[in-house]
């Protein structure tokens, strides 16, 4: 439970964090800044480190993303910023994360308030549906505007996938409730404990000027062999009850887990810090094809979690599950005390919302000529923290050209 | 992202904020001062016109390292400008039209009276805000240019004479460092008609050796020069000048603009402090290039809004009466090193510099490698603390050396 709830990565000390932004080649045209999908300006708040200005080097993460702090602990860097990093020519990228969260803190510890509420009214509503990190950003750029926003949460505290999902050691609550925080005190408005209906959807369109829905990716998929096995666990489910319960659950002696990406290392890595004995993770894909990210498969094989690539479950019988090599004439057979299924997850199908490939068919984020607009997961793009800032980014400057027109109208 | 009023007046021109490209290759022609211009520089001190073109040598610089850092001192060879006259006014004129805000200021430098006087109208008519006049190009060596005087009072006085009788424009004069005294070549500057000081210009050098053909660097077809040496490395030489003009009632009210090694907003705050009103900047953007001004603004502002003021001139000199002759500081007490055991990770540096270094009063326990300190050696010099390589050493413990401090409190002592 202690492990559970500790952040797992130490933080850079001042000393470190300059060390760090030396290391730094200070590049004319760097390739942080322009891989960087929530254009949180890598290159710009190294510099201001390195020329020792903290406080400005806070001003230009917070100004560029709201959730500055969420994405320095969660981002999957080698796939963006780190990507490319000149530094990598000489020896190895630099930590770019590691100063970000060493910034981040550093405002906290200063009790920097860097947003500022609006400095007029623009008397138009928004109406929020979900709180994660799209629907957060897009809350904190549209209330800075001047709308008023209204955020509709299904749950009893705001965060979504960040709140429910990702774990503690990764994500502290702390450092989640303070992102929020900022946010909220810019004069957003919430419910939470609240799900939006199809037919509330239908009030709240004429009620307010703009409607974003930011549902994410709800519901997590299963497999056909178990779809009548309710002792099955969903990832989704099992980490939920993980944060909720602050790691203090259930521990079994063999645990499976069948899926791959970063949320089945999620999974097996809580269930090492809960204290599991065993844990098995069957994956599809070979390590050559691996999803999940360096930092997070690092942090699985560190806590010596047994992953087997390659292998394809064939089938169940409520007590042992059949798997065969993709390629190679191989079988095993586990009959394990606790199966967690993490093979994805998609979006609730509600609100008459027109879906292709897992996500709601828009134009610029807008749904058709209506007053709704689709941001996060469900909208085109990466199903990451940053993949959806970068969304609520984008959208935010339609929605705002949107209302600005009703407004003139 | 803060907003202060960083503007500040010198010489009656207004500057938008302190931050200068002094006069040196990093303004050299307009397309250089126009780009640093739109990126945010106050102010441009356009690089020294002379009559007659240099003729510069290549390569020019050399650079003094440190282990794993960038450079911390550089060394430049190149003199005044290398355009023929008639294309530098030419610039000064576009710049002055281009960005009626930014303060441009014209470097001259001459040989004799008639042509101070000549440079001082010609730059006047194209439109420059004010003067400065190059008394301290070291590398020169001919005895009525550069450096040369920079170190004579008296071609100091009649050179500044020779300028203030032909222009109505401000009137700077750029001392050099490579003098004792700053001083005397100040004052009379001063009583020649010099409006304020410029402090310092390079330091004369020699940087590295090369040991395989026996020749200082940069070598230029196998020699090489004494020459200007400047950066990181000589902030401490210009604090130190520009503490002594603030100290004498000579020079104490003359308006200074600093120089040497600002690459920070702390430098640039560092310079405030000791008296400069306005900043120059050369080294640290031939090596990170003008974007550097970003950060000294928007630092410098922080620090306004730490220290509660909303006028850059309300820092300026505040340090200057904490900077007292030797003799009259208090030597009653001695501090003790405070040892943080959490944040030791047993390198020993600290007991091998008070070993070697000071007093033997560090002790380390070979089993835990860990230093304690024996205060009865102890000397509270605290060299520990400044090689410790995680800050793990503090300043601890103050006490009274025997006999003193009588009727006196340790917490009264400021630490």
């Amino acid at each position: 439970m202690k492990d559970y709830l500790k952040e797992a990565e130490e933080g850079f000390s001042p000393l470190l964090a300059i060390e760090e932004a030396s290391r730094c080649l200070l590049c004319h045209d760097a390739p942080c800044s322009k891989n960087c999908p929530a254009g949180t300006d890598p290159a710009r708040f190294i510099r201001a480190l390195r020329f020792l200005n903290e406080k400005g080097a806070a001003e230009v993460i917070r100004e560029n993303n709201a959730l500055g702090a969420i994405c320095a602990r969660v981002c999957p860097q080698e796939k963006y910023c780190k990507l490319g990093c000149s530094r990598s020519g000489i020896d190895k990228p630099i930590e770019i994360g590691k100063i970000q969260r060493y910034i981040t803190d550093f405002e906290a510890n200063l009790k920097m308030n860097i947003l500022k509420k609006p400095e007029r009214e623009l008397g138009q509503k928004v109406a929020i549906i979900g709180s994660g990190p799209a629907a957060l950003e897009l809350a904190a750029l549209l209330r800075m505007k001047g709308y008023s926003v209204t955020i509709f949460e299904k749950d009893e505290k705001l965060g979504g996938y960040l709140r429910y999902g990702i774990p503690s050691y990764r994500l502290p609550n702390d450092v989640l409730d303070l992102e929020i925080k900022r946010i909220l005190d810019l004069g957003v408005e919430h419910k939470v404990n609240h799900r939006v209906n199809d037919e509330e959807f239908k009030k709240l369109k004429e009620l307010y000027d703009a409607v974003i829905v930011a549902t994410g990716y709800e519901l997590a998929k299963t497999l056909p062999m178990f779809e009548t096995h309710h002792e099955v666990e969903l990832a989704t489910q099992f980490l939920k009850r993980a944060k909720e319960m602050n790691g203090d659950i259930d521990v079994y002696s063999d645990v499976l887990v069948i899926g791959g990406g970063d949320v089945a290392m999620d999974v097996v890595t809580t269930l090492k810090r809960i204290g599991t004995p065993r844990v098995i993770d069957v994956v599809y894909e070979e390590f050559s094809e691996f999803r999940a990210s360096e930092k997070e498969l690092a942090e699985a094989r560190a806590q010596n979690v047994s992953i087997i690539d390659g292998y394809v479950p064939m089938s169940y019988d409520g007590i042992t599950v059949n798997f065969k090599h993709r390629h190679l004439d191989s079988v095993i057979s586990i009959k394990p005390k606790h199966i967690i299924l993490a093979v994805g997850q998609v979006a609730r199908m509600q609100f008459g919302l027109d879906y292709e490939a897992g996500e709601v068919k828009t134009t610029n984020y807008r749904v058709g000529d209506s007053n709704v607009f689709v941001v996060g997961d469900i909208a085109h793009g990466d199903k990451t923290v940053v993949g959806a800032v970068k969304t609520a980014k984008e959208a935010n400057y339609f929605i705002d050209n949107f209302l600005t027109k009703e407004r003139a109208k | 992202m803060i907003k202060k009023d960083l503007s500040i007046e010198f010489l009656g021109v207004k500057f938008k904020n302190p931050f200068m490209l002094s006069s040196s290759p990093v303004g050299n022609c307009y397309d250089m001062c126009a780009k640093a211009f739109r990126l945010g520089w106050g102010g441009i001190v356009y690089k020294t016109l002379i009559k007659d073109p240099c003729d510069e040598c290549s390569p020019r610089y050399d650079t003094l390292r440190k282990e794993g850092t960038s450079f911390v001192g550089f060394k430049n060879m190149e003199q005044l400008t290398e355009h023929p006259l008639e294309d530098d006014l030419r610039d000064i004129r576009r710049l002055k039209k281009e960005f009626p805000d930014g303060v441009l200021v014209a470097s001259i430098m001459a040989g004799n009276d008639e042509d101070w006087k000549t440079l001082a109208k010609q730059v006047e008519d194209a439109g420059a805000d004010m003067i400065e006049l190059n008394f301290s190009c070291p590398q020169m060596t001919d005895t009525h240019l550069g450096s040369a005087i920079g170190q004579n009072p008296d071609l100091c006085r009649q050179y500044c004479k020779a300028v203030k009788s032909a222009t109505k424009l401000p009137v700077i004069a750029k001392m050099t460092p490579n003098i004792t005294d700053m001083v005397e070549v100040a004052y009379a500057s001063m009583e020649g008609g010099a409006d304020a000081i410029s402090c310092i210009n390079t330091i004369k050098s020699i940087l590295n050796v090369d040991l395989d053909r026996e020749v200082g660097l940069p070598i230029v077809n196998g020699k090489s020069s004494i020459s200007g040496y400047s950066g990181k490395a000589v902030k401490p030489v210009a604090l130190r000048f520009i503490q002594q003009l603030r100290d004498n009632p000579k020079t104490r009210d003359v308006p200074i603009s600093g120089i040497g090694g600002i690459e920070t907003w702390r430098d640039a705050a560092e310079f405030i402090l000791v008296g400069a009103s306005i900043l120059q900047v050369t080294t640290a953007i031939m090596q990170y290039g003008y974007r550097i001004i970003d950060d000294l603004c928007n630092g410098l502002m922080h620090y306004m809004d730490e220290k509660g003021v909303d006028h850059l001139s309300e820092l300026v000199g505040l340090a200057n009466k904490n900077i007292i002759p030797a003799e009259e500081l208090d030597r009653d007490f001695k501090i003790y090193p405070k040892i943080d055991n959490d944040k030791c990770v047993g390198c020993g540096r600290c007991f091998i510099s008070c070993y070697d270094g000071s007093h033997q009063a560090m002790e380390w326990d070979k089993k835990l490698r860990r230093p304690t300190c024996n205060t009865d050696k102890c000397v509270g010099c605290l060299l520990c603390s400044l090689v410790c390589p995680v800050g793990a050493i503090s300043k601890g413990e103050v006490v009274f050396k025997p006999g003193r401090g009588e009727k006196r409190k340790t917490k009264d002592i400021v630490v």
